[in-house]
């Protein structure tokens, strides 16, 4: 079944579209990253322009984590003090991430920095959380403290120095205390990241909540989606706006296909030990990481390829 | 009925005759697309038209179909150390959206190569500007027609204009789903012994209509409120779709 889309100006099969989004939606509710890193990509593959897969799947992440959000706030997961001061931080990193893009673009290296970040951030994240999360896994039937509080006891430098820190702050919700620049400079970094990966961060900074921050993952999976509707919204917004390439037509069916992909993902969410989440969200991860890795690697059928300017 | 009244009779037959004749009556190609309007809206996977006429002089048919110029953009990957990165990005101006030749026969055995180039055929002779001016531009110009011609928008089809014993003929014109809007040319051309005896030129328009024309307006003509708009109606609905879904433990 076929729909014509009249910002990307082709048809496409609706079923796929839905697919996408349920898809999407299924991890964000689960393990509380928008997607885009995944969205992206699959909307690319399938023909549609980037500068709108990259709009309409900020559209959508918006939707998705307004949706997933709301489920998380219903369950209690949102530390709304913690997201706020994200946020805070993601915005000023978005906004000096803008002009950094602008002068990729004229060097004309933009194109290669972004699929090396993907790369990079991708396989080092997923690696690690991989090599974390699987021996936890296999030890999963032996009597233990929970893995939030096993992960908690040992700290890292980087915890320690964040605690050290000015500015110091207690996030009840979250059980920690901290200095604030600790979640300002993750949600700055991320901001960073969004403006040049036009994605929302959250394979980033779920990781630095769980293992910098040390937050109960149940917490930092909503706190993340309520720092990224905000970031996504923004960049949707803007990309309207600057570029006109948010397709509605696009969004509307991502964000149906991941509403209902969201409420499965939560659902799942609340039955799974913290660890299997993690090892799920390193799976996705590393999966990703190894295509964009293949992507560079192999020689293409044709070094040349076409963008139809939109108008 | 008199004498006289029967030459008034003929006189008006005649009259008649001359009023109904039609413009092109004289010229020894005619032909008329149907429809001359192809609609866009959200079904749309693609479209017809019909190309039916008839000639008068002996000869085989060329008929050219233009769509409306587009601008791309052409990369080329280059290779870094282990790496295939994207290298030089050119912009390809001023070409054709689409390009489809249909003939009675393939059009290099019609017409001579200066013919071709005089009337435009080859497709891979099709005007272009590359900005900006690369070094090897003979290389982006093979790889834009190449690409064109893989995608399925510049093609010939040789043998597709079917012409019948009494001069009539007709061609379908298949156009794709993902179709450039505007004004496409399609030219006519009669060929007899390597020559063009006759020619005539018509056209149809592609337009968005519908839910489609209004949301592409508000799109490009009010981006702003429609971006802070429909960023805002896509949150609530995630809330409204995940609030029904929701069913408290």
């Amino acid at each position: 079944m076929e729909l014509f889309l009249p910002i990307a100006h082709m048809d496409v099969n609706i079923v796929l579209i839905l697919l996408y989004g349920c898809l999407v939606g299924f991890l964000s509710g689960l393990i509380g990253v928008g997607g885009g890193f995944l969205i992206t990509p699959l909307l690319i593959f399938t023909g549609i322009p980037p500068i709108v897969a990259v709009s309409s799947g900020a559209a959508q992440m918006a939707g998705t984590a307004a949706g997933a959000s709301y489920l998380h706030w219903r369950q209690g997961n949102i530390d709304v003090k913690m997201g706020l001061v994200l946020l805070t931080g993601s915005w000023l990193g978005a906004g000096s991430g803008v002009y950094l893009a602008n002068m990729l673009l004229r060097a004309g290296q933009f194109g290669n920095v972004v699929i090396f970040l993907y790369a990079i951030l991708l396989g080092f994240v997923g690696i690690s959380m991989l090599i974390e999360s699987l021996p936890a896994v296999l030890r999963a039937g032996a009597p233990a403290a929970s893995p939030a509080r096993a992960a908690a006891a040992s700290k890292s430098w980087l915890r320690i120095w964040v605690e050290r820190l000015p500015w110091q702050m207690a996030f009840p919700v979250s059980e920690t205390r901290m200095s604030a620049l600790g979640p300002l400079a993750l949600g700055a970094a991320v901001g960073v990241l969004t403006s040049l990966m036009g994605v929302g961060g959250g394979f980033i900074m779920v990781p630095v909540m769980i293992y910098v921050l040390k937050m109960p993952i149940k917490i930092v999976v909503g706190t993340s989606l309520f720092q990224l509707l905000f970031t996504t919204a923004a960049v949707s917004v803007m990309q309207a706006g600057v570029n006109h390439a948010v397709d509605p037509v696009l969004a509307l069916l991502l964000i149906l296909g991941s509403v209902f992909g969201t409420r499965f993902g939560a659902r799942l969410a609340l039955r799974l030990p913290a660890e299997k989440l993690r090892l799920i969200f390193a799976l996705v991860v590393v999966a990703v990481a190894i295509r964009m890795v293949v992507t560079l690697l192999v020689a293409p059928g044709d070094v040349y390829s076409m963008t139809i300017e939109l108008r | 009925m008199t004498r006289r009244r029967r030459m008034i009779f003929i006189l008006l037959l005649v009259c008649a005759g001359l009023w109904q004749r039609p413009s092109w009556a004289g010229e020894v190609l005619q032909f008329r697309l149907e429809p001359a309007r192809v609609e866009i809206s959200a079904a749309f996977a693609g479209a017809q038209v019909t190309a039916t006429g008839s000639m008068s002089e002996p000869g085989d048919l060329v008929l050219k179909v233009a769509g409306p110029l587009q601008d791309v953009s052409l990369t080329r990957k280059t290779r870094l150390g282990p790496f295939w990165v994207a290298g030089e990005t050119v912009k390809v101006r001023g070409a054709a959206s689409l390009l489809f030749l249909y003939a009675t026969a393939p059009v290099a055995t019609l017409l001579s190569a200066a013919e071709q180039q005089k009337y435009g055929l080859p497709l891979e002779g099709a005007a272009l500007r590359i900005e900006p001016q690369a070094q090897a531009p003979d290389d982006w110009r093979g790889a834009f027609f190449r690409l064109r011609e893989q995608a399925g928008y510049y093609r010939e089809h040789p043998g597709a204009l079917k012409l019948r014993e009494n001069g009539q003929f007709s061609a379908h014109i298949l156009l794709p789903g993902d179709l450039e809007t505007g004004t496409y040319t399609v030219e006519t051309l009669i060929v007899n012994s390597g020559k063009v005896v006759g020619q005539a030129h018509g056209e149809f328009k592609v337009q968005v209509v519908g839910i489609e024309y209004w949301i592409w307006n508000a799109v490009h003509d009010t981006p702003w409120p429609f971006g802070i708009l429909f960023t805002l109606a896509a949150m609530l609905l995630g809330v409204v779709l995940s609030a029904i879904s929701y069913r408290p433990r």
